[in-house]
């Protein structure tokens, strides 16, 4: 059998040929993998949008127009504001509800405001934030699964060879080379895992800086309104 | 669950994406390796050093020697009484035919005579008749020379007989020869047990020098088909793993090359004493 497998040796026969402990870790890791990578490619898409729309949003209030009109732009639009977007229309609406009953003091006014603008902002950074844990434990937890899988089949391989009289390399060979796909596969999800949290984390922590900051501006400038 | 609201619209894509980038590992790891290893080519020869070779030579001859001749004197005397028999069978019939050619003869000479007596000149006739006469002896003589050739053909078909007799001896002989080496059996059988010994633990073994029987399945090669099976413990059970383990670590046993002595060893009772 051995001698058979060692001359054909292709990774379907491989896979095929390991013991069960280790095709389960092979399944398990490549599921990992699946979705590590369909999180990757998610976040990519959304972190990329949450940018782009908070350019755009600032451009369009910096850019010095009327704030009601702004805000009636936003909430006139069918989809739910997101972002930065959603951080103003908060406060903004919480400010104008204070607002009109007149007999609000200004400082419980601004204090209404921040309130609603952090929950907002808390919102938003726990959807920034989102499937990054995940990514980070694929990263840290599938090469050591990988590990487990090598080690079982190649204990599996050793052992085969105490029933052998002469033992000859290429009694361990295909065992050794079918458990080292499972570190393969398993270092194959924790790369891009590791890679893709870092730079995700950076990017959240970039764009939660910067929401922070406009609440800190739009605070000012709603004091200076009232 | 798995995604968030405001993630839904990029999700099959993210999913496109991320099947796309394992299809690409797999078509990878399909092309950039090689996966046919190729043997490489060994000339591996095996040697066994033996100090002494079983005597399986010296015994042999004598059973060939002895046993071949019993067959040949059997075939051989059934045999003659047919030679026997096959010429009175044809020299009567030729005896009478020249019996009759003779008594014909001299009938005609007694009437040649008579002739001579009664006509002197026909002595020339008469002279021919003799010739002729003559003539026929020969012929007859020839007859007796064709009847010791088809004699002789029989001789050889019973030579050729015989030979092929003294291979079906030979034959069984061989067979016998497996058989009979009993002493060749012995050594090999000394062999095994002397090679097991060297790996016996024999400070497991008590000293009273107990006796095991151990049923061994052996291939042609040597080594064991299977564990030893235990059929008589010492009644101690260390010692029979000891032994046990030494059977294992004596692989391979040293059995004949010969397939019908190997007979034997397929399924080898091996009696073992630890402290012989």
């Amino acid at each position: 059998m051995t001698a058979s497998v060692a001359n054909d040796m292709s990774i379907f026969s491989l896979v095929a040929g390991a013991s069960l402990p280790v095709q389960l870790v092979l399944l398990v890791l490549i599921l990992t993998s699946l979705f590590s990578w369909w999180y990757i490619f998610i976040k990519l898409a959304t972190i990329k949008r949450a940018e782009t729309s908070a350019e755009e949003f600032e451009n369009a209030f910096w850019a010095g127009g009327d704030l009601n009109k702004l805000f009636d732009s936003l909430s006139a639009g069918r989809r739910k504001t997101q972002g930065m977007a959603s951080i103003f229309e908060a406060g903004f609406k919480e400010y104008v509800r204070h607002k009109q009953q007149s007999r609000m003091e200004v400082s419980d006014v601004m204090e209404g405001a921040r309130r609603a603008m952090r929950a907002a902002y808390n919102r938003e950074l726990d959807n920034l934030d989102a499937h990054l844990p995940f990514l980070a434990s694929v990263g840290s937890v599938s090469p050591y699964i990988g590990l487990f899988g090598t080690v079982w089949g190649i204990m599996n391989a050793f052992r085969g060879l105490s029933n052998v009289a002469q033992a000859t390399l290429s009694q361990v060979a295909p065992g050794i080379a079918e458990a080292l796909v499972a570190t393969a596969i398993g270092l194959f999800a924790a790369i891009p895992a590791v890679i893709a949290y870092n730079r995700f984390a950076s990017s959240v922590d970039r764009l939660s800086v910067r929401y922070e900051s406009f609440m800190e501006e739009f605070t000012n400038i709603l004091q200076r309104k009232s | 669950m798995m995604i968030r609201a405001y993630e839904k619209d990029v999700s099959w894509q993210a999913a496109v994406w991320a099947l796309a980038v394992h299809l690409l590992l797999l078509a990878a790891l399909l092309l950039s390796f090689n996966w046919k290893a190729t043997p490489p080519l060994l000339n591996v020869a095996e040697v066994e050093l033996w100090d002494v070779l079983p005597q399986s030579e010296p015994p042999v001859p004598a059973p060939l020697a002895e046993e071949p001749p019993p067959p040949a004197v059997k075939e051989a005397t059934p045999l003659p009484p047919e030679k026997v028999e096959a010429e009175p069978v044809k020299t009567p019939e030729v005896d009478i035919a020249l019996e009759k050619k003779r008594q014909a003869l001299e009938q005609k000479k007694v009437a040649e005579q008579i002739k001579k007596d009664l006509a002197l000149a026909q002595k020339k006739q008469l002279a021919a008749l003799q010739a002729e006469a003559r003539k026929e002896e020969m012929q007859n003589s020839d007859k007796l020379l064709k009847q010791s050739k088809a004699n002789e053909t029989l001789k050889k078909l019973q030579q050729e007989a015989l030979t092929e007799e003294k291979a079906m001896a030979d034959q069984s002989a061989a067979s016998a020869k497996s058989a009979a080496s009993a002493g060749v059996l012995d050594e090999y059988r000394a062999r095994i047990q002397a090679k097991i010994r060297g790996n016996v633990n024999k400070t497991l073994c008590a000293t009273a020098n107990p006796e095991l029987k151990f049923d061994i399945a052996l291939l042609p090669t040597g080594e064991m088909a299977g564990l030893p099976r235990l059929l008589k413990s010492s009644g101690n059970k260390a010692c029979d793993e000891a032994v046990e383990r030494a059977i294992m670590a004596s692989q391979p046993l040293p059995v004949p090359m010969d397939g019908l002595a190997f007979a034997q060893f397929r399924n080898l009772k091996l009696t073992f004493r630890p402290n012989d």
